[in-house]
């Protein structure tokens, strides 16, 4: 028999019933499973996921609606968190003027909250001026942008230029990603990150926080 | 040879005089910079946004224009909106268009940007008044164009596929969780849209175009959007309806979508009579497709977008021959890029494109040996 962290990992993997889902939750928490356990086992399946939609056994619309239960699991998981724990820190993130692709970036936001990360959502097509804005405003640590378009990423240059005139640059690290984007045009524009996939984007998300 | 002559050979999977050439759609900015001229209106490229008939007619000639200078062979046009539309704008000044999606300006691009729905809930529809068919209206651009074009293009009038329609009118975000927990729902949706189509499409055929694009994703980079069963289940039914539709109308149905459609191809080759895009980003090999399907398919595309955007003119060139050679032997194909001319591509690039097409392109295909 799985244990109710194996049960509630299969039942995500198979786009189960919502009810099943909270059921499962609900038998985890209730065996003395702690919340960071959970959000653990949440965290494996995610990778896993996105392993399997790498490979094309998952469909966009799959990957999707994991992200979808992912955040649905934290919200159902929140009362019983320890006081103790807290959320990971706040990533501010949209996808840049000229693009209006957001289902990667939508992908990244569940998989960030569903990794306890706050996230702030700026939407698509947005100027440089307002992800400016949004840094100066909110007390975030990452800043990520989004693009699927050959021709708008050029914008992400434009957002660094920005946040170097203002003086913001050393407030926020900055994560790129979008199909376009490359590691070396990250590493050119002056980010202090790039993913590939949403799986990375947490990632490295993870790593920029801790250092 | 007349351009329209030209593409209807092509449709017909024979060898006009030279590979017809043609764009989807292009971003007013690029046509400004073509006509040289400033277009005063915001458009779409996803839904109807100009209720002022006057404004539609400039629209239409705007792009005939645009067309006749870059020396395509079709012109692609969309719907317009029913006569008793009117835009819904808020006082933010944002837009909720005839399918219930809401809509920004983008200044710059001179287009309305979609980015939400009206729907939060599968219950909000039953209070919506889904758009009628039949009023009149729908038809005027597809109309006003061939009566300004005659026979000089072909003339292909664009629809939106149910279920790209449904995704985009709900948003993604909405579309996902719905399609697994309020199946039914989706599914009668994507009936009320297809049975929308149906009507239009013998419309359309009233109206002098030569062909039907439906448009609309089904797949992106990885692949399909959804699960192939429910292709199988609940879009392809559809599509085929649509299609017999329109060959009841003696025309043909081509399906526009971006990327790698291999897992769905077979399947979708069986039902329609051709495809546009096919972007060699998205591992679509259009000469693969050619052997494949070429005695069946036309074949639209598909020079990169992104050679488009950042490639050297020189590449552009080498690999447009390389298109017509994999694509153009023994007729069924129109050049194009694998989507459209956005405000981000070099126009002298696009250009380039069109001007290889016409030198290498001439039947009988002797420089692509």
């Amino acid at each position: 028999m799985d244990t109710p962290l194996a049960e509630l990992k299969n039942l995500i993997l198979r786009i189960a019933d919502v009810e099943d889902i909270k059921k499962a939750v609900g038998k985890a928490l209730s065996s003395e499973v702690g919340s960071d356990e959970v959000f653990n086992s949440l965290g494996e399946a995610l990778e896993e996921v996105g392993k399997k939609y790498e490979r094309g056994e998952y469909f966009l619309s799959e990957l999707m609606m994991v992200g979808l239960l992912a955040t649905e699991i934290v919200e159902m998981v929140k009362p019983h968190q320890d006081r103790s724990t807290k959320t990971l820190g706040k990533v501010i993130i949209g996808t840049v003027k000229g693009d209006i692709h957001d289902i990667g970036k939508n992908i990244v936001i569940m998989m960030l909250q569903a990794a306890r990360f706050e996230v702030i959502d700026l939407g698509i097509d947005i100027p440089a001026e307002r992800f400016v804005e949004a840094v100066e405003n909110e007390d975030a640590a990452v800043l990520g942008m989004s693009a699927l378009l050959v021709s708008t990423v050029d914008e992400m240059k434009n957002v660094m230029e920005e946040l170097e005139k203002k003086g913001l640059r050393d407030k926020v690290r900055v994560v790129v990603g979008g199909r376009p984007v490359t590691k070396e045009f990250a590493e050119d524009i002056g980010a202090d990150g790039y993913a590939e996939d949403a799986i990375e984007a947490v990632k490295v998300v993870k790593g920029l926080v801790k250092e | 040879m007349d351009s329209r002559e030209r593409v209807i050979r092509a449709l017909e999977s024979e060898e006009p005089d030279r590979v017809p050439i043609t764009e989807i759609d292009l971003e007013v900015p690029v046509m400004e910079k073509i006509n040289g001229e400033i277009f005063p209106v915001a458009t779409s490229l996803q839904t109807q946004v100009v209720a002022d008939r006057k404004l539609e007619e400039k629209k239409n000639k705007f792009k005939i224009e645009c067309y006749k200078r870059v020396g395509f062979d079709l012109l692609v046009v969309d719907l317009s909106a029913p006569e008793t539309w009117k835009p819904s704008i808020k006082p933010d000044g944002t837009m909720i268009d005839l399918w219930g999606r809401t809509l920004r300006l983008d200044k710059q691009a001179k287009a309305w940007v979609p980015y939400g729905t009206i729907f939060s809930t599968p219950e909000d529809l039953d209070d919506f008044e889904f758009p009628d068919p039949e009023a009149p209206g729908w038809m005027f651009s597809t109309e006003y164009s061939r009566s300004l074009v005659k026979d000089s293009l072909g003339l292909a009038t664009f629809i939106r596929d149910p279920f790209a329609h449904a995704w985009e009118m709900l948003t993604p975000m909405k579309f996902v969780p719905w399609m697994y927990r309020e199946r039914k729902f989706i599914d009668s949706l994507m009936k009320k849209l297809t049975e929308f189509n149906i009507e239009i499409i013998t419309r359309i055929s009233e109206m002098g175009a030569d062909f039907i694009i439906s448009g609309g994703d089904y797949c992106e980079e990885m692949g399909p959007m959804a699960p192939t069963r429910f292709f199988k289940e609940s879009i392809f039914p559809n599509l085929r309806k649509q299609v017999e539709a329109a060959h009841k109308n003696h025309l043909k149905l081509i399906k526009h979508t971006d990327g790698n459609l291999n897992p769905i191809l077979d399947d979708l080759a069986n039902i329609v009579d051709g495809i546009h895009s096919l972007d060699p980003t998205a591992r679509m090999d259009i000469g693969d497709v050619k052997l494949k399907y070429g005695n069946k398919l036309l074949l639209i595309g598909n020079v990169s977008v992104d050679s488009l955007a950042k490639k050297s003119r020189i590449e552009v060139v080498e690999e447009t021959k390389e298109c017509i050679k994999q694509a153009s032997p023994g007729g069924g194909h129109i050049l194009s890029s694998s989507n459209s001319w956005a405000g981000g591509a070099k126009l002298e690039n696009c250009l380039a494109m069109v001007e290889t097409g016409k030198r290498y392109g001439t039947y009988p295909l002797m420089h692509m040996r």
